[in-house]
């Protein structure tokens, strides 16, 4: 099929999808310069911090595990129960709210340097492309060219690469679930002993191949929300990757009377993943890769002319104002991120070695014998600490003469476990005057924490149960 | 802003225009478009595959199958007849494993010599090494009424909290201070109303 | 032939009128929303008051954000763009008063009787029956005014949003008139026609495009205008208007079922109903990217426009909204989420993020357009726009926590499978009571936001004077020529529509009909896929062309915008009645109530227990290990309205019956607290002052029967005696308990309903293969 040619960027369409619907593949030309040496180091660094965690041991434990199957998730050496799970919500809202406070400075930097899509594509996948396929110009020519051997040979190498590189990412990602040596286990095996896991492996590492062989910009520009909403958060004062237009414009080759200093070479255009013109404005498409920065800066020295022509800065700063860092958005953001770091500091401060729930036991709320008036529960313990525990219970703010059968001695929880066991009040009938409410209260032997629930004694009316009681006498 | 902006494309409006709007006409791409196919085809496929083929089971038969199966594990402890829970209660293992589970559940209202209201008269439970019982004294009977309790009395369903398993043990652990054959009285259990 | 200029004033009054009235009750359903979510946290908050608890505060909240907040922002966007967009104005001034004071009216009059238990007890369609035909009479009001108005249009053309608009007012009329179809009992009472399966089904067939159609197509109508209107660019892609108009009106019917996934619901049904919602996946898309790219040409303006800031970060949301949705919709992924938070995180991604923010960005564009006078502060309408950001992010964030923690912690087992690892439904509550709390902040944070709003209009209009659009038009603009109708033969002898409807016609043969039939439909939709293809690759041009005629004919337009929707709520409802009754179902069946029996479940109704407690245990091991053997069809048919619910603040209670003694029940109405310690549940002390009203159990008898319900022809006598002597026994077995209680009082019947619940006979299962094996 013959490919039209690439598309010019325009403000009016979407350089990736053509006048017929098909995806023009986008070869952004090699760049070098201070940024992308920047976005390499940290890349790699991101990358290593991903691959390593489930390996590195802290307490005994990876130092992520979140093991769904034992309700129990290790996160650096500590560990959290199933009844701690909430605390999610401090992440995904920290991360969500630090994403809007970086937003509101530095505009899209979260896309360009550590969105998982740019890091693994920009410095897993292309590199390994580059390495196969050559540079953008030879990439091209190879796509263009007609089926030959070294054509097949390059290819299929490529796309092995792509496949066992995109396994051992989700692979990792499982481990981040059941552990390594789980995941080792389970790959030794045969695949119909855990079909389940199996089958969505298989899934996940064919969209993962998919997405970074051949949809790449795709997930930036149609699917991703996060670019938009971060579009929407910035302001005038956002720094973000854009064209000095008044040093720019008017355009014209070096030399050319009255031209600005962009000698229209395109190299911007060229290095640009989604495929975009940065002289455009600010467009929806731009992940502030920073690629064109590079590119523009290399132009620029080459022709002894200052940098920054293509550079981070505020819309303010482009239109020759100064750049206000700190307004009134960025100090709410501040104020609003203390407020959360403080709620969350201090909700992680309230969890305890262990947990305690009290709950009825199913069926009557109380039981009436000849002399007594009795409640039942069930205490549910849950020891949290990487050994065993023993835990002492006991019952405050009751009546006297109550009387508390279960938990005379202490009770010892397993490492990590957890422990049902009945706890029954009663009290006589003749003290009985109406329900009432007390306390449970567990510590261990250490006394090092302690825990209480508010609990409730029911009973029958007091004045009906002297009723039933007058006429057997 | 001053900037100029190369507006430039061979894009064509449509020619019609509404209070100003006007609309190009472009494409979304391809792969979207195939997303709906593959979305239709998936339905075809699901669809034959539940219901015009009846290939796959149905979700009545999906859960009936995997509590059948819970079920069967609870069955294998109560089908065990009487013979094979005495059995058990020989066994040092079940013995060794019941009493863990008796000592964590039951020494509340039992008390730890398993006996009871025999042992003190301030016990909530009666005791279990007399040969009355409340509720039958078979084994079977005796499982039977750990897993589901007698919710006027106070003894709670068990089979819930503890699983079958768990369940057999304790019964093992109970009916180990028994003889099979030795002679037993029933009483009448008492009225199904919590009343005084 | 000169023509006559002419100058016309646009209706903007009404439209003014809408928008205020938008503004008004859109802070009014949020500080409800607002205290409702802390009730959950704080149940002190019910103030011992019947008409402040949960149950019945929960409806007025959504009733107020979907009727109220969003029903009048719809109205005010579509007269706005309707008048412009064909060159008229609003027919008549009167009908658009009596649409805008009648619909107030609805609303105060639903704030009124909501609070005071009077409900249908049917989400989204609680309001009684007098006000249900208030609402259908106001809606004709609103399609005659808008038909009218069409009618007399200097435009030939139809724009992409009028479809929009065309599509919400027919569907919405046929959903609001079948799901309230209901036998009156008194002034303020009425039952259902539809019962159990039959009656969940039409009530979600209703639920689900209520959100389609109220929620999301007239909002995309006002996108379609909004948008191009605010970044002064041209609409991306007219023929993806088209294509993701006709797949979203036809593929959304069906998708209603996959609000009962895992249920008694007939499994084809549920097999639709998820297949449907995936299908669903690109037609939402294609509106969302075409709203998308249209403001991509004025991306730069993002930065200090607050109007396209809402507009964009809107239609992100929609996306977001539109991708969670067939992913919620799968069988696996439901099984977890369903009941959860996590549905509720996901409805408010949709209502705050998509409803909320089209709204901000329509007020913010038409204030000064419609009082001539510049927005007072647009540093503040971005300050809203960041405060509301910041809280759907700490809604949302808190709903997936909340949802994926409690839906694990349900589902979670031991002992190999066989035991519930939370066997206690409080455990499971009591993990996510903090972020109830988190959500109620995000909430507040967002009405912060909306508030900031208000005091912005208030600046706006101090001072301001009301001005009414005017246009320039000919006289005779307009004029649709004689030759370019198409008449009903045109309508639907055309290529387009004979391939459609052939195609629908045969894949339901395939889908439905036996085994040559079967066959039959399905090589004939084959066949029909592959000659569409063709043709319309060779003959494309002719499809365009009667598309282009078809925009200049109103009423054929409308025709089949109705013949699409009604397909997939008509090949789902139909069998559903006709073979789905009492006569034939699965291996049981429901017992009847008795008359006490009844006044309790009435009472359950009344005080919206529904909105906490479902009473349908899911073909699920979890469900059934803690609440006993799935819910069966035949269980609920005879329950109008049906009462499977559709969240889980509290366990599900389809067979609580037995579980517990009489004065359990009794102490855990008074103080569920005492009972369940760390429970949310509003206590309800009213119940032992109140009596039943047992004279008005006599025409609910009466309907019940009407309706199908094998009641004997009682007598009120003989109903009051059976009310009495099944009264009495509760009562005196609640004293030898330990509690006083009178006879005649309400708490009675509700124990007595409750005491009842998956009470049962078992009867030879029949015909319990689905209609789809027949």
């Amino acid at each position: 099929m013959p490919t039209p040619a690439p598309q010019f960027p325009n403000r009016d369409s979407v350089t990736t999808i053509r006048a017929d619907g098909s995806r023009p593949f986008i070869y952004p030309a090699d760049v070098r310069g201070r940024f992308a040496s920047a976005r390499r180091i940290s890349a790699y660094a991101l990358i290593a911090f991903y691959l390593s965690l489930p390996w590195i041991k802290i307490n005994g434990y990876p130092a992520v595990f979140l093991d769904i199957a034992q309700r129990r998730f290790h996160l650096v050496g500590l560990t959290f129960a199933f009844q701690d799970l909430w605390l999610l919500f401090f992440v995904i809202s920290g991360v969500g709210f630090s994403l809007f406070f970086v937003t509101a400075l530095f505009g899209r930097v979260w896309c360009g340097w550590a969105c998982p899509q740019t890091v693994f594509l920009d410095h897993v996948y292309r590199p390994i492309e580059r390495l196969v396929e050559g540079d953008a110009v030879r990439r091209r020519a190879l796509a263009a060219a007609p089926m030959s051997l070294e054509k097949i040979l390059r290819k299929a190498l490529k796309h092995t690469l792509f496949v066992l590189v995109s396994a051992v990412f989700t692979h990792l990602f499982l481990a981040y679930f059941v552990s390594v040596p789980e995941v080792w286990e389970m790959v030794r095996h045969n695949p119909t002993e855990h079909w389940s896991v199996f089958v969505f492996m298989a899934v996940y590492t064919s969209l993962t191949y998919f997405i970074f062989s051949w949809f790449r910009e795709q997930v930036c520009i149609v699917i991703c929300p996060y670019g938009r909403i971060q579009s929407a958060l910035t302001d005038d004062h956002t720094l973000a990757i854009g064209y000095d237009a008044v040093r720019g414009e008017p355009r014209g080759k070096s030399g050319t009377a009255g031209a600005g200093d962009c000698i229209a070479c395109n190299r911007c255009v060229h290095v640009c993943p989604t495929a975009i013109d940065i002289r455009q404005g600010q467009q929806m498409e731009c992940v502030g890769c920073t690629a064109c920065i590079d590119a523009c800066d290399d132009v620029m020295t080459r022709l002894g002319r200052p940098t920054g022509l293509v550079r981070y800065d505020s819309m303010r700063a482009f239109g020759g104002q100064k750049t206000k860092w700190i307004r009134p958005r960025t100090i709410l953001y501040f104020f609003l991120l203390l407020v959360g770091a403080s709620v969350a500091s201090w909700a992680i401060s309230t969890l305890r070695p262990a947990n305690i729930g009290v709950t009825r036991m199913v069926g009557a709320p109380y039981i009436l014998d000849d002399v007594n008036v009795r409640n039942q529960y069930l205490v549910r313990l849950v020891n949290k600490r990487n050994s065993p525990a023993d835990f002492v219970l006991r019952v405050d703010d009751a009546p006297a003469g109550i009387r508390m059968i279960g938990f005379d001695r202490p009770v010892t929880v397993p490492a990590l476990g957890e422990v049902v066991q009945p706890l029954i009040l009663q009290q006589a009938r003749a003290a009985y005057t109406g329900p009432f409410h007390f306390e449970v209260r567990i510590e261990d032997l250490a006394r090092s924490f302690h825990l209480e629930r508010k609990v409730d004694f029911l009973g029958p009316e007091a004045r009906l149960l002297r009723a039933t009681e007058a006429p057997k006498k | 802003m001053k900037q100029t902006i190369p507006e430039s494309s061979d894009e064509t409006l449509r020619p019609h225009s509404y209070d100003g709007i006007t609309e190009y006409d472009k494409r979304l791409p391809n792969w979207w478009l195939n997303t709906l196919y593959i979305t239709i085809v998936f339905w075809v496929g699901y669809w034959s595959y539940y219901q015009w083929l009846g290939i796959g089971q149905t979700e009545a038969e999906v859960v009936s199958i995997a509590m059948a199966k819970i079920e069967a594990d609870r069955l294998s402890a109560t089908t065990l007849d009487d013979a094979a829970l005495w059995k058990m209660s020989q066994n040092a293992d079940y013995v060794a494993r019941g009493k863990v589970v008796f000592e964590a559940n039951c020494v509340a209202c039992h008390l730890p010599s398993l006996r009871g209201k025999t042992e003190s008269p301030v016990a909530i439970g009666p005791d279990l090494t007399d040969t009355k019982w409340i509720n039958g004294g078979k084994p079977t009977q005796v499982h039977e009424l750990v897993m589901k309790g007698v919710l006027t009395k106070g003894m709670p369903t068990w089979g819930p909290v503890l699983g079958a398993k768990k369940i057999t043990d304790v019964v093992a652990y109970i009916m180990s201070k028994h003889r099979e054959g030795e002679a037993i009285v029933v009483e009448v259990s008492a009225p199904p109303a919590p009343t005084p | 032939m000169p023509a006559q200029k002419i100058t016309l004033e646009f209706n903007d009054k009404v439209v003014r009128q809408f928008l205020l009235a938008t503004i008004l009750w859109g802070v009014v359903g949020m500080l409800v929303g607002l205290l409702v979510a802390s009730q959950l946290n704080f149940w002190q908050l019910n103030f011992n008051q019947e008409f402040l608890t949960f149950g019945r505060l929960r409806p007025l909240h959504t009733n107020a954000v979907i009727f109220a907040f969003v029903g009048n922002m719809m109205f005010a966007g579509v007269y706005y763009s309707l008048q412009r967009l064909v060159k008229a104005r609003l027919a008549s001034d009167f009908l658009s008063a009596l649409h805008f004071w009648g619909w107030q009216a609805i609303i105060v009059a639903a704030a009124v009787t909501l609070p005071l238990g009077l409900t249908r007890g049917k989400e989204y369609a609680e309001l009684i029956w007098p006000i249900n035909i208030a609402v259908a009479l106001i809606w004709v009001v609103f399609a005659v005014n808008f038909f009218w108005t069409l009618a007399r249009r200097r435009e030939p053309s139809l724009y992409v949003a009028i479809w929009f608009y065309i599509a919400t007012i027919i569907t919405v009329a046929m959903l609001y008139i079948v799901n309230h179809l209901s036998l009156p009992t008194s002034l303020l009472h009425s039952y259902p026609i539809f019962g159990g399966v039959q009656d969940a089904l039409v009530q979600w067939w209703y639920g689900h495009n209520a959100v389609a159609f109220f929620l999301t197509t007239p909002i995309l109508g006002i996108m379609y205008y909004f948008i191009p209107k605010a970044a002064e660019r041209p609409v991306y892609s007219y023929r993806l208007s088209v294509i993701h108009f006709w797949s979203l009106v036809f593929v959304y019917i069906w998708a209603g079922p996959h609000h009962l996934l895992n249920t008694a619901l007939p499994e084809w049904l549920q097999v639709l109903g998820m297949t449907f919602s995936l299908m669903l996946w690109a037609p939402s898309w294609g509106g969302m990217l075409n709203g998308l790219l249209t403001l991509r040409g004025a991306w730069h303006k993002l930065r200090t426009d607050p109007v396209l800031k809402f507009m964009a970060a809107a239609v992100t949301f929609y996306g977001m909204a539109t991708f969670e949705g067939p992913l919620l919709s799968i069988k696996s992924v439901n099984a977890l989420a369903h009941y959860t938070d996590w549905i509720i995180g996901h409805v408010h991604a949709g209502a705050l993020g998509w409803n909320g923010f089209m709204a901000a960005g329509m007020i913010y564009w038409l204030l000064p357009r419609l009082w001539n006078k510049p927005l007072y502060s647009v540093p503040l309408a971005n300050l809203h726009f960041w405060v509301g950001t910041v809280g759907i992010l700490l809604y949302v964030a808190a709903m997936w926590t909340s949802g994926i923690t409690q839906g694990l912690m349900l589902n979670a087992t031991t002992e190999n499978g066989t035991v519930l690892a939370y066997p206690n439904f409080l455990d499971t509550l009591n993990t996510i009571r903090p972020l109830m709390l988190m959500r109620v902040i995000g909430g507040g944070l967002y009405l912060i936001g909306f508030l900031i709003l208000v005091y912005n209009v208030w600046q706006t209009l101090r001072g301001a004077q009301p001005v009414n659009g005017t246009i320039e038009v000919f006289e005779d603009d307009g004029q649709v020529p004689a030759e370019a109708r198409i008449g009903l033969l045109g309508t639907f002898f055309n290529p387009p529509v004979v391939f459609s409807i052939l195609g629908v016609g045969f894949a339901c043969a395939w889908m439905f009909g036996q085994e040559a039939l079967s066959i039959a439909g399905l090589v004939g939709a084959i066949l029909c896929v592959i000659i569409a293809y063709v043709h319309f690759a060779s003959r494309g041009k002719t499809w365009a062309d009667w598309y282009e005629r078809l925009l200049v004919n109103t009423a054929p337009f409308t025709i089949l915008t109705f013949v699409a929707v009604v397909a997939g709520g008509l090949i789902q409802i139909i069998p559903t009645v006709v073979s789905h009754n009492a006569a034939s179902n699965e291996d049981r069946k429901q017992i009847p109530y008795t008359p006490l029996e009844l006044a309790g479940r009435d009472i359950y109704v009344r005080e919206g227990c529904y909105t906490c407690h479902s009473q349908m245990i899911r073909t699920m091991v979890p469900d059934v290990l803690r609440y006993g053997d799935y819910s069966r069809l035949g269980e609920s048919i005879y329950d109008h309205p049906f009462q499977w619910g559709s969240k889980r603040n509290g366990p599900d209670l389809a067979r609580v019956g037995g579980k517990y003694p009489n004065i359990w029940h009794l102490r855990h109405m008074e103080d569920p607290r005492s009972i369940s310690g760390g429970s949310n549940m509003p206590p309800y002390p009213m119940l032992k002052q109140r009596s039943v009203d047992v004279p008005g159990l006599t025409p609910k008898v009466n309907v019940q029967r009407t309706l199908g319900v094998p009641y004997p022809n009682w007598t009120p006598e003989q109903i009051a005696a059976r009310v009495k002597e099944q009264a009495t026994v509760i009562a005196d077995d609640l004293r030898a308990a330990g509690a006083e209680v009178g006879a005649d009082k309400e708490i009675v019947a509700l124990i007595a309903y409750l005491q009842q619940l998956g009470r049962a006979e078992a009867v030879r299962a029949s015909t319990a293969k689905s209609a789809g094996d027949e």
